[in-house]
Parts: C-alpha cells; sequence; structure tokens
C-alpha cells in the first residue's frame, strides 16, 4: 500500500498571500475604505459613549442610590435666600410663599409660587431657584412708589395706596411711614376694578417724570407739592398740581418739565418780593408767557385799598437763562 | 448573534468586461441575487491581468457598482479564473483495502484521495482544481466507497493547475478592493454547472463558454467534470478577422460581427451586400454578407476545432448523449450551434439559464457570473449540511 504521506502536496491558489497590499488597491477601493473606517469609527464612537454612559450610571447607582432617588424624597426645604432691591424682607417672603411644612424642593411648584409674588403689586419681577440640596433662592425686584392716591370702597374706611411708575396701584409693604408721607396725592383718577385689585392708572409716567425732576432739580418745590391732578391730562396733556402756597400750578407734559419747574421758582421768587399779592393759579404751560392769577380775595384780606388788577403777567427774562437757573 | 444572511460577491475578469453578481444567501440554502455591476474592461488580455493597475480600477468599479446595486458589502469573493496558462492532467491513485474483512473505511477513501491529489508541479505552477472523478471499487463505479466490500479502490483526479504569478495577479484584483478570495473556479465549471442539469452531467456532455478572449470548455462524464480546458480564442478574434479581412476599424468590426456575423455560412449569392452604417453617410460601405460569414464561420469552426483536439481521446460523440452545449457572449452567434454540431458530430444547443433567474439576467454572457454563485450557494449547503463532529470523535478520529 502506498503511503500518502510520502508525496508532498502541491501549492494551491489557498497558498496565495491575500493580505491587502495599499498599492495595489485603486482609487475607488481607497474611497470605500475611507468610508468603512469612518462608519466604523462612528458606530464604534457611539457604543463606546452608551457603554461609558451604563458603566457611569452603573456605578452611580451601585455607590449611592440616593443620587438618582426621586428629590421629592429628598432633605425638606431648610431656608429661602431672599434678594430684593427694595424694603420686602424674609418674613413677607415666608408669609406670602407659605411654603407646607417639610416641603423638598423638587416637591415646589415654582411657577405658582412666583405667580404668588406677583400677586402683590409691590413685586415687579421675581425668578426662583432650587439650589441644592435645601434652599430655596428668591430674587425679588420691587415698584417704587411715585404717589399716593386715597381709596374707598363702598362703606369702608379710606385707605392709601401706593402708585408706581408704571401706574400699578399697591398697597405698600415696610415702608417707612415718614418717607410714604412726602408723596403727593393723586387726584383726578378713575380707578378701575380688576380681580382684587385695581388697573394701572393712565398717565403716571408723566407724572414720575414730573415728580423725579422736582425731586431731583428742586427739592424745595418738591416738599411743597401735596396733590396732583391728571383730571386735564387725558385732554390738554396737563398736570394740575396743589401745593403747600398755590392752590394750582398747571404743568405742560408736552414741554419740559425742568424749564417750567425753573419757571415756577422765578416766580414764586418774585411773588415772595410781593406778600401784597398772594397768588392763587400759576400756569407753566404757555411756554415763556406764565398766566398767574392772584387771590385778590386774601389780597382784599390783607390791604383795604385794593387798587391792583385780579390777574396779570410777570415778566420773564430770557428762556435760557431761566433754564440754566441754579436751583 | 450571528447572522444567519452571506452576500457573497461573484467575479468574472473576463477580457472584454468584468461582471459582478451580488447574492445574498440567507440559512445557507436560499440565494437571492441582489445586486448587478458591469464595467468595460481593462488590462485583460485572454483572460489574462496584464495592466495591474487598469484591470484593478475596471474590476473596482464594477465591484462598487454592484455593491451599490445591492445595498450592501459584500463579505466574501468568488471568483472565476480562466486564462491559456490553465493546463491540466489526469492522476490516478490505488489502494488495497485495510481492514480483514475488506470493508471500505473512511481511512481508505482519505489515503487513495491524498495519494491521487500528490503530485508535484512545475517550478511556478500552481493548483486550482482538484476534481474528483468516481471511485472505482474492484473496477466498478461507486460514488462512495465507505461500508462497501472490495479488495482494491480505485479513484482518478483531473487537476487543473496554472501559472502563479496569472493566479495571484487575478486574486489580488480583488484583495485590492479590501476582500478575500473565498474560491477561485475555473469558468469553464461556473458556468458548465449553470446550463447542464446534473443528469446531462452523469450521462455525458459538454460545455463550452465562448468568451471575448478565451473559450472555456469541460466534458463532463458520470456526474463530475471529466476533463477541462482553456483555447486562448475568443469572440474577440472574430472581431479582429473581420477588421483585418475587411480593412475597417475595431469598432466596426464588432458592429459587423454583431450584425451580420454567423457561425455557418448561410448567405449563397456573393451580390448580397450589407451596409457599414446604413445611412449613407461619410464612411459608410458596403460589404458581402458572404464574406463577413465565411470569416466569422472560418473562426468558429477553427476553435471548435482546437476544443477538439485538446480534448483527444476523451472525446467520442457516442460519449456524450446530452451534446455540445453552448454559452458565453460569443454563443449568441447565429449559426454557431449547427457549427458545433458538425465539428463535434452530435447534437449542440444553447445553454439555457434556470427559469428562477430574472430577464436581465438571462443573457449568456452572464452564465460564468450566475455559476459562481451556484457553486457559493452549493458550498454554503455543503457547510451547513456537514454533520458536526463532537469533541469526543475528533479525539477517537486523530488517535
Amino acid at each position: 500500500m502506498s503511503k500518502a504521506t510520502a508525496t508532498p502536496f502541491a501549492r494551491t491558489w489557498q497558498d496565495i498571500n491575500q493580505s491587502v497590499n495599499p498599492r495595489a488597491m485603486s482609487k475607488v477601493s481607497r474611497q470605500r475604505r475611507l468610508v468603512y473606517t469612518l462608519k466604523f469609527a462612528g458606530i464604534a464612537g457611539v457604543l463606546a459613549i452608551i457603554v461609558w454612559g451604563t458603566v457611569e450610571i452603573a456605578e452611580t447607582m451601585g455607590s449611592n442610590p440616593n443620587k438618582l432617588g426621586l428629590a421629592e424624597s429628598g432633605p425638606p426645604l431648610k431656608d429661602i435666600a431672599l434678594t430684593t432691591d427694595g424694603v420686602l424682607d424674609h418674613t413677607w417672603a415666608e408669609r406670602t410663599l407659605t411654603l407646607p411644612k417639610n416641603a423638598t424642593l423638587m416637591s415646589l411648584d415654582l411657577y405658582a409660587l412666583r405667580t404668588r409674588l406677583l400677586a402683590h403689586g409691590q413685586v415687579k419681577a421675581a425668578v426662583l431657584t432650587r439650589n441644592f440640596p435645601s434652599t430655596l433662592a428668591v430674587a425679588i425686584q420691587e415698584r417704587s412708589p411715585v404717589a399716593r392716591v386715597q381709596v374707598q370702597v363702598g362703606d369702608a374706611s379710606p385707605r392709601a395706596l401706593l402708585v408706581a411708575r408704571d401706574g400699578v396701584v399697591f398697597d405698600g409693604k415696610n415702608y417707612d411711614p415718614a418717607l410714604l408721607g412726602t408723596l403727593p396725592w393723586l387726584d383726578g383718577v378713575k380707578l378701575v376694578h380688576v380681580g382684587d385689585g385695581f388697573a394701572p392708572i393712565d398717565g403716571m409716567d408723566a407724572v414720575a417724570d414730573l415728580l423725579a425732576t422736582a425731586r431731583n432739580q428742586a427739592e424745595h418745590l418738591y416738599r411743597t407739592f401735596e396733590v396732583i391732578s391728571l383730571a386735564r391730562l387725558a385732554s390738554d396733556g396737563e398736570l394740575v398740581v396743589r401745593s403747600k402756597d398755590i392752590p394750582e400750578i398747571t404743568f405742560n407734559t408736552r414741554d419740559d418739565f425742568f424749564r417750567q419747574l425753573a419757571r415756577l421758582d422765578y416766580v414764586l421768587d418774585l411773588a415772595r418780593a410781593q406778600p401784597d399779592k398772594p397768588l392763587k393759579s400759576i400756569d407753566l404751560a404757555n411756554g415763556l408767557q406764565v398766566p398767574v392769577t392772584i387771590d385778590t380775595v386774601a389780597r382784599l384780606q390783607n390791604s383795604a385799598s385794593a387798587s391792583a388788577p385780579g390777574a396779570g403777567l410777570f415778566p420773564l427774562p430770557n428762556s435760557t437763562h431761566i433754564a440754566q437757573r441754579d436751583f | 448573534m450571528i447572522s444567519n444572511t452571506k452576500i457573497v460577491g461573484a467575479v468574472e475578469i473576463g477580457t472584454t468586461k468584468v461582471t459582478v453578481l451580488v447574492g445574498e444567501i440567507a440559512r445557507g440554502r436560499e440565494l437571492s441575487i441582489i445586486g448587478v455591476g458591469e464595467a468595460s474592461s481593462r488590462g485583460v488580455i485572454k483572460g489574462a491581468v496584464m495592466d495591474f493597475k487598469a484591470a484593478s480600477e475596471a474590476t473596482h468599479n464594477a465591484l462598487l457598482a454592484a455593491e451599490q446595486s445591492a445595498g450592501t458589502r459584500v463579505d466574501e469573493v468568488y471568483l472565476a479564473q480562466t486564462g491559456g496558462h490553465l493546463e491540466g492532467f489526469e492522476n490516478e491513485a490505488s489502494v488495497n483495502v485495510a481492514a480483514a474483512d475488506n470493508t471500505v473505511s473512511a481511512m481508505d477513501t482519505d489515503t487513495v484521495c491524498r495519494l491521487a491529489m500528490a503530485k508535484e508541479l512545475p517550478e511556478g505552477r500552481i493548483v486550482v482544481h482538484h476534481i474528483r472523478r468516481p471511485f472505482r471499487l474492484d473496477g466498478r463505479l461507486v460514488p462512495d466507497p465507505e461500508h462497501l466490500v472490495g479488495r482494491r479502490l480505485d479513484v482518478s483526479y483531473w487537476t487543473i493547475h496554472g501559472l502563479e504569478s496569472k493566479v495571484a495577479d487575478n486574486t489580488h484584483v480583488i484583495n485590492g478592493f479590501s476582500v478575500r478570495v473565498t474560491k477561485l473556479i475555473l469558468s469553464s465549471l461556473a458556468s458548465g454547472a449553470l446550463i447542464t442539469t446534473a443528469e446531462e452531467r452523469h450521462n455525458g456532455v459538454l460545455a463550452i463558454d465562448l468568451g471575448g478572449g478565451t473559450t472555456d470548455f469541460a466534458l463532463y462524464r458520470d456526474g463530475c467534470a471529466h476533463k477541462t480546458g482553456v483555447v486562448a480564442v475568443g469572440g474577440g478574434h472574430l472581431t479582429n478577422d473581420l477588421a483585418l479581412g475587411l480593412r475597417v476599424q475595431q469598432g466596426q468590426a464588432e458592429t459587423l460581427k454583431l450584425r451580420y456575423g454567423r457561425g455557418t455560412v448561410h448567405a449563397r449569392d456573393k451580390k448580397d451586400k450589407v451596409m457599414l452604417i446604413g445611412d449613407f453617410s461619410i464612411g459608410d460601405r458596403e460589404f458581402p454578407r458572404l464574406t463577413i460569414e465565411q470569416i466569422t464561420a472560418a473562426r468558429v469552426w477553427e476553435i471548435f476545432e482546437v476544443v477538439r483536439q485538446k480534448l483527444g481521446a476523451s472525446f467520442a460523440p457516442e460519449k456524450i448523449p446530452a451534446g455540445v452545449v453552448l454559452t458565453g457572449g460569443t454563443a449568441k452567434l447565429p449559426g454557431i450551434t449547427e457549427a458545433a454540431a458538425k465539428v463535434f458530430g452530435t447534437s449542440a444547443r444553447l445553454g439555457e439559464v434556470p427559469a428562477w433567474i430574472g430577464e436581465n439576467l438571462r443573457d449568456p454572457g452572464y452564465a460564468t457570473a450566475l455559476g459562481l454563485l451556484h457553486f457559493s450557494l452549493n458550498a454554503q449547503t455543503d457547510r451547513a449540511t456537514a454533520p458536526r463532529r463532537s469533541l469526543l470523535s475528533k479525539l477517537f478520529a486523530t488517535a
């Protein structure tokens, strides 16, 4: 019998080295390999991210499952950190928010709490933030009162409310009563009930501008302002101020309040020089012409010989000069 | 989970065109052809790669087109091999049955097969196929001698070998596409397996694949390939003959061949003329139809004569009752079956692809690539049905 292993086998085509020689690759083949490599790398990357994420989650859950537990089962709320640009304080915030006992941060409905804060007219804007693990941060922007308004609803006793520059009427909290006492009263406005409060008053930006100019540039005049009437604002664009000295001072909202205040100061200076001619009204709404009305009744009381006219014009110097008048 | 689907590419790098078919083999037994790619061949002469870069570009373009058509990447490639360098020889071996009771064991068949395959080749040549013919047990043909009783077991192999450099060139063209060649299959075997039935192969049939640069043939007998060969003459030579004989350009000769070429002379009237272009434009000329037919028929006749000579004593008309089956692009030439019938002295017909193959792939030019897919399916089926040996049985087998 022959031995099979005696004769060696000839080489077959399967002995040919089939390793890919890059130089044997055509352009098409190289592009195909590049696309394949990119696809492979992309898929490998995605898989690696998935695996990494899974491992991370597993490790986190393994080391401290509470980290992934529901926040509602976390520690109770300990503190409210209030930040404000006004006078509202921590007590007011706690009282307004009325948070339930043992509430956790995640159990709080921040939107509802914000709505609750904004329901107070004094609060202009509010931002609530969860500061983990147990602090609720409340940042508030408050409205500044410009004037006061006396309100009486039905048979209830009248009460004073505050009015901001944007016309919002609100019940001021935590304000210094002395400060509030300096605010002039509003007159000639018609308050409209909206819900539990009142609709914003139109034209308050003009009032605020007048008062701000007066307070900043002529505080001695501002201190005398008692009542500002908006009765003629819509029709004539005029604000009528009653001061301690003059029953009626008319300002034009279309002109610069600073110039008008300068003229007023000038007129009052002139009037003080003539105490026998007490003024009843000053109309600053006509530019350089400032008609004044002299209180004839008072004048007759002061002087038996009433020969002066009941009304007149104070001569005013150059308007530029007045505008530069140093209060 | 390992996918049950395999994407197989069947590649034929021909002299005139590169054909790629992509097949999806599901569960090892269902084949679907899902992609086709073709490109004009460059750098290939008579089935052998002569310009590696040009051949690679053409092949890779066809592969990419097939992959894009299939919408997937090819996992492995079944590559058709042809070329004039391929040769074959027969090698026989015989053993005495070892067992005392003369029952043939697996070891007997293994031994006789190894002996039959063990033959050294000249330097630089490499085996492409070992085709086993049926066993003979005490002279009688048996497909599987194991467990049969007999004294002497014979087997012969038809070994096909070729130049290692040319086979490697073919393989490296595919490797350049970053794909391995899983199986290298002779073109004639690939096309022959498709266009002939198992019964025809058992009775005896001669399959001839007339390509552009080569003509491949496989003679089947007793159900397996008895002899194969390659003639380095193909349809391209018909074109060349026309170009020289009629003094026209290659492209014009190709047009004349496709329009008026025949395998046998049919025209009788010498005055019967045909136009080169047909619209009497500049350069349009007329040629005698008879001359064209004589030129093409002569070359076809010569090709068949060469095939018959190469078959030698193995061929006899009475040994191939199923006749001659023709395929390949040149087989579309009218009258070629008559020529084959006359040369081989037996019936001849054009090969038909199985009915399940789509209309767009029924052209004879796809026969080889389809045959490659047929082989790939069989290979997968063999793998799927092969019995799995346990570790224990492997231990005993090696002991």
